[in-house]
């Protein structure tokens, strides 16, 4: 398949799967592992785009489903597409909006067709088929695009998961070929299959005959396991292509970003560090603050020392809980701290992996963020146990 | 100190406000306020929807906070731990601050103020705030202006029927606001707190009910902040110490800990009157013997209370500054249109603030209007009667409009063409936050054009001809009635609906036939990352968090 994309892998991490690359894409170079922030509607929580492109980052997500309603298909064919609409000169990736059937709404009928759901905005019926979402895709005009999926929450067992994964495949099928600019926009297929192995398997081997430029795993982070989970991620980027960029959808906070690039995943995408950012959560290296509380009242630490964003270069916690949650501004500045912390986390990660560091980095990583090793998650052990990281055994008994 | 340099020669009021850089490393030159000019409004010591950066851009000199919008409970026994001014804290080191007790966006009516105290709104509840209170706060803030405590008439009337003060509280309120200044000049130049002997019983007396009032406001309010699971609440050790009746000594500014000088912070002296004639002349004359570096008229009452005509107003304002001396700067509460601004600054006004591109921007309006130059560079400057004086966003007929709000304009928002109508449309429908960013990047721009272009048509000589002008083809500001667009009411009622709908899905099941159960209808759980300060649910504390 017609490819818009370049994937240069710069280094490869010598102890786990992890590499550092770059992604070319139409509107520019995204270095990677790469952290996408998620502006839903054309807009990242207030924050402007000079301010985005001030943070370092290369490429954020616009939501198909959303856009589609409003401004709507023919205002974004008139403006010439999202990026001009939203004053957006860098990439943007956008989904198929089917997770919009998983996430949002009370009733969805799936049919061969396609999804038929009611408009939570006004309760109007919508069918999203594979067809209409290429369209709406392509209206958009986002660097990446996603095929539209027959989305299964990780937890449905039987039956129904393999059903899915045949009809995912079925669906990319017509993606591709609904698909009207290739030559501008990259299709990425989502490999489906539930914790299932032998589906899983079975679907990257169906998907990857169709050589899209890149891949993505679908249907985790619905709140499985995350022992279960990583188990997936793992298997996946064992058997997919690794001379393109693989995608973990929905992926998320610190600690699973350092797993994830340690089982050999380059992209990730998330609404967490920015939603938190609205209830006044700041992140930081060593944890959560969140900036309500009284007990910040009279601290006059920045966020996080050492963060060179626009909050913490400005104000200290003891201005910030005056004004989180209160005043528009203190949602922007801890959005804009949120995604600093996302991006600088991911820009450490890869400097590290170009190194040949990244162990010592991810030991260094969960010591700061959960000083006990008692505190260590399991699966993030166990997980990088299997990457020949040792988070337990500390650092000498890793390559 | 301040200076205040006037340009003599023009028929109309034309000057420059400046601070002098101070000694040390850390202090930066500040910026200066050209006059007729303004402060920037700002609500919690942020100018609304700005972030510093986008604050930055914006070419105005100074910027006005509001005491009751930054004072929290623990204050001012707190503010001792501030080693630090309030620039710093706001991160305003470049901008003239003046600080104001209220806000001064719009009028509120609050309880009376007694000889005692003036009654302030904080987030934090309604707070009566003393005289040594105010010490204690300016002596920690150090702003570049304080504008002297004062008795504003503020409150509700017991008789409905009466929309304007009697002459008692007039005078009362006249009489008060000479005693206080005369004890803030005094406590400003290093002297005592300026109490005779009988105001010194009855304030340790206030202030101990004062302060057991307060430690209940200080209870409630932890309690109240907390979030659960955090562990220990946070107190600090002067919160404690207020937590019981306390020795008078510690209530009222304490010896061992002398305040910091604030001997080089400029004091504007408000000046009233209310609507008495008499009472305006006498309260400005007297006010105009005393070593102040400025005077504040404060009209926003008098505009409220819609018992006067906007020119009886102005002419208040008029009325005050005759008696007012001429080389020193003049700031208007209350006087926000760009017409009346124009109206006011032959009135003798100086200074305003920035609530009307404020007001502006919270109802979803771009402003158009210009003074002197045309918006569009190029175009005829014939007069034309009636041209739009803004456009509202929300209106269905900007929602394909893709063009900037106001074509020339070199505002962060219109620049370049970046910002569209039909994408500020768009971003107000959907309910997102950069709608008042961008607008209100907007309306500030416009609004300091405004202000560069009258004064450069003072220096011209062809202000009262522009004034006139402006008038035709702006007309006069239709009132706020408070009333929200239709649009934004359909947004708000669907968001409502939306919540109501997603009750179900975001707390647990997605009854979606074909879909089996999935427990958050959100990409993440909802359990992670508590609210603490901890990584996760599962780590152990730190000894820090049980600070």
């Amino acid at each position: 398949m017609k490819s818009a994309l370049t994937w240069d892998v710069l280094a490869k991490c010598s102890t786990t799967k992890a590499r550092a690359a770059v992604l070319t894409l139409p509107h520019g170079p995204v270095n990677a592992p790469v952290f996408m922030p998620v502006g839903t509607q054309g807009t990242l929580k207030g924050i402007t785009p000079e301010q985005i492109e001030g943070l370092g980052c290369q490429i954020m997500l616009n939501n198909t489903y959303h856009l589609g309603l409003r401004p709507g298909q023919e205002l974004l064919d008139q403006c010439g597409g999202a990026h001009v609409f939203q004053g957006w000169n860098r990439n943007l990736l956008t989904d198929s909006g089917g997770f919009q059937m998983v996430s949002l709404l009370k009733l969805a009928e799936i049919t061969e067709d396609g999804v038929q759901f009611e408009s939570p905005h006004d309760g109007s019926l919508m069918l999203l088929t594979p067809e209409h979402s290429m369209s709406l895709q392509n209206s958009i005009g986002a660097d990446i695009m996603m095929q539209l999926d027959d989305v299964v929450s990780s937890l449905t067992t039987g039956p129904r998961v393999e059903e899915a994964m045949w009809r995912s495949i079925r669906w990319l099928d017509r993606c591709i070929k609904a698909h009207k600019k290739p030559e501008t926009q990259n299709l990425f297929a989502i490999i489906q299959g539930g914790l299932d192995p032998n589906l899983r398997k079975v679907c990257i081997d169906e998907m990857v005959k169709r050589d899209t430029p890149g891949y993505a795993i679908g249907g985790l982070s619905g709140g499985e396991e995350k022992d279960k989970f990583w188990r997936v991620v793992s298997q996946c980027t064992d058997l997919m292509p690794r001379n393109k960029p693989i995608y973990c959808m929905g992926v998320g906070y610190a600690e699973d970003l350092v797993v994830c690039v340690a089982l050999g995943v380059d992209m990730f995408d998330c609404v967490f560090p920015t939603r938190t950012a609205r209830f006044g959560n700041a992140l930081t290296s060593k944890g959560t603050l969140s900036l309500r509380q009284a007990k910040f009242k009279d601290d006059f630490r920045p966020i996080e020392e050492g963060c060179d964003c626009i909050a913490c270069k400005s104000y200290t916690r003891a201005y910030l809980y005056t004004v989180v949650t209160k005043e528009t501004v203190g949602c922007h500045l801890i959005s804009i701290h949120n995604t600093a912390y996302q991006l600088r986390l991911m820009r450490q990660i890869r400097e590290s992996v170009i190194e040949d560091r990244f162990p010592q980095f991810i030991h260094k990583f969960f010591k700061d963020l959960f000083v006990e090793k008692s505190a260590y998650p399991e699966w993030a052990v166990n997980a990088l146990k299997s990457v020949n990281v040792d988070l337990m055994g500390g650092e000498e008994a890793s390559k | 100190m301040l200076t205040f340099n006037q340009q003599p020669e023009s028929g109309i009021r034309r000057g420059r406000l400046s601070i002098p850089k101070k000694d040390g490393e850390d202090s930066v030159q500040k910026r200066v306020i050209e006059t007729p000019g303004c402060l920037m409004y700002s609500a919690k010591g942020s100018v609304p929807h700005l972030t510093p950066d986008n604050v930055r851009l914006q070419d105005f000199g100074g910027v006005n906070v509001s005491m009751e919008h930054l004072l929290q409970n623990h204050h001012p026994a707190g503010l001792k731990n501030w080693d630090f001014d309030l620039a710093k804290f706001l991160h305003l080191e470049e901008f003239i601050l003046l600080c104001q007790l209220r806000d001064t966006s719009a009028f509120t009516k609050l309880a009376p103020t007694t000889d005692r105290f003036v009654t302030l709104t904080t987030f934090q509840g309604i707070r009566q705030f003393t005289l040594q209170d105010y010490f204690e706060v300016v002596s920690a803030y150090r702003p570049d202006i304080v504008i002297a405590f004062t008795d504003n008439i503020a409150e509700t009337f017991r008789d409905p029927s009466t929309v304007l003060p009697g002459k008692k509280r007039v005078q009362r309120s006249v009489d008060r606001s000479l005693k206080w200044l005369d004890q803030t000049l005094r406590v400003r130049a290093g002297g005592e707190g300026g109490q005779d002997e009988a105001e010194k019983k009855a304030s340790k007396n206030e202030s101990r009910k004062e302060q057991r009032k307060k430690a209940r406001f200080q209870q409630t309010a932890e309690t109240s902040e907390v979030e659960s699971g955090s562990g220990s609440n946070a107190t600090t050790p002067a919160s404690t110490r207020a937590a019981t009746p306390s020795d008078p000594a510690t209530t009222t500014q304490t010896k061992e800990e002398a305040p910091r000088s604030w001997a080089d912070v400029a004091v504007f002296a408000q000046v009233h009157g209310s609507d008495l004639v008499s009472e305006r002349v006498r309260s400005a004359q007297e006010t105009a013997k005393r070593d102040v570096d400025g005077f504040v008229l404060d009209v926003s009452g008098l505009v409220e209370s819609k018992s006067m005509t906007k020119n009886a107003v102005l002419n208040c304002i008029k009325v005050s500054t005759d008696h007012l001396p001429t080389d020193k700067p003049r700031l208007v509460y209350g006087i926000q249109t760009p017409e009346d601004v124009l109206k006011a600054i032959t009135m003798g006004a100086d200074l305003f603030d920035t609530s009307y591109p404020f007001h502006l921007t919270e109802d979803g309006k771009a402003s158009l209007y210009y003074f002197k130059q045309p918006a569009i560079a190029g175009s005829t400057t014939t007069t034309s009667i009636g041209e739009q004086r803004w456009i509202n966003l929300w209106d269905d007929e900007h929602g394909d409009k893709f063009v900037p709000l106001l074509d020339g304009c070199e505002c962060y928002a219109c620049k370049g063409g970046r910002h569209t109508r039909a994408y500020i449309n768009h971003l107000l429908k959907t309910h997102e936050m950069l709608a008042t960013v961008l607008l209100m990047s907007h309306n500030m721009h416009q609004y300091s054009k405004f202000f560069a272009s009258v004064r450069q048509s003072i220096e011209d000589g062809t202000f009262q001809k522009e004034s006139v002008l402006f008038n035709e083809r702006f007309g006069v500001e239709p009132d706020r009635t408070g009333e929200i667009h239709a649009a934004q009411a359909i947004v708000e009622a669907s968001l409502t609906r939306r919540a109501n709908r997603l009750e179900g899905a975001e707390e647990g099941v997605v009854e979606a036939i074909g879909l089996g159960p999935s427990p958050a209808g959100t990409p993440v759980p909802q359990k992670r990352h508590s609210e603490d300060m901890t990584g996760h649910a599962d780590k152990k504390p730190k000894p820090e968090d049980m600070a």
